[in-house]
């Protein structure tokens, strides 16, 4: 359930990160019509991600380019801290929200 | 970004003065080919499946008979450059309508870290709205001139 939530909200981000390229690109005077495309499909993924999860991702994202990365062998890949095992074990049981005890951002654990 | 920091990004190897292709399809696949034959990218199919999933979005048909078809991919190492002309111009679906005859292709990766992704892409778009520039471009025979135009030596 929560796994689900933080793969929609990977997918999210994956959206916002083409999204800025288009605004990118488009400042340069390349016309990019099919952004609204993208926008309703960000939207309808927003809609499905529960509203407090969707508000720490929106308010980290001012901050970060990445706002949820993954953990690979026990280290967070947006600052890189060494996390404690323990967090590991509670991560992957998949029923809280974990974010990152060094810059907070959001995590997921691929194994 | 000064023209003749841009004019860094080519190699002679990605210089292609008289391209064959007759469709988008065929320019877009002729010039990654550059590319492979360069070692600059393995994975042609990656960089296609980007190249068109951006033009979906928008034409990179930018008009005037100019392509600047562009993005980041994991396949490219480095930010490069390659130049394709095709003589008697290639239906792209551009802007303005018109053929095109003049391409230049940019790959990135995903992070650069000099940050000159943007900057090529702008000062390419710069560069490129001068007509002179595009008329000269139609006429250079050699790599060389080419980069002459580039930096924008007289
Ligand atoms: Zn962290």
């Amino acid at each position: 359930m929560l796994r689900n939530q933080l793969e929609m909200l990977v997918a999210l981000q994956d959206l916002d990160c083409m999204l800025r390229e288009v605004e990118d690109v488009k400042a340069l005077g390349f016309e990019v019509p099919g952004k609204v495309d993208l926008e309703k499909a960000r939207e309808e993924l927003a809609r499905q991600i529960s509203p407090p999860l969707l508000s720490t991702y929106e308010r980290l994202r001012a901050r970060y380019k990445r706002a949820i990365v993954p953990v690979k062998d026990n280290k967070c890949l947006g600052c890189f801290m060494r996390l404690p095992t323990s967090l590991g074990a509670r991560g992957r049981k998949d029923e809280e929200v974990i974010t990152c005890e060094g810059c907070g951002r959001i995590l997921y654990w691929l194994d | 970004m000064e023209r003749a920091e841009l004019a860094l990004f080519f190699r002679e190897g990605l210089f292609l003065p008289d391209m064959k292709a007759r469709t988008k399809e065929e320019a877009l696949e002729e010039l990654v080919d550059l590319f492979v034959r360069e070692h600059l990218v393995r994975n042609r199919g990656i960089v296609l499946e980007m190249l068109h999933k951006r033009e979906a979005l928008g034409s990179t048909g930018i008009g005037k008979g100019v392509a600047i078809p562009h993005g980041r991919t994991l396949a490219a190492p480095d930010i490069v450059i390659a130049f394709g002309r095709s003589r008697q111009g290639i239906e792209y679906d551009a802007m303005d309508g018109k053929p095109v005859h003049l391409f230049f292709l940019v790959l990135a990766p995903p992070q650069d870290q000099s940050n000159k992704y943007l900057p090529v892409l702008g000062k390419l778009v710069e560069m490129l709205s001068e007509d002179e520039n595009c008329q000269k471009l139609m006429q250079v025979e050699s790599f060389q001139e080419f980069i002459d135009v580039v930096v924008g030596e007289k």
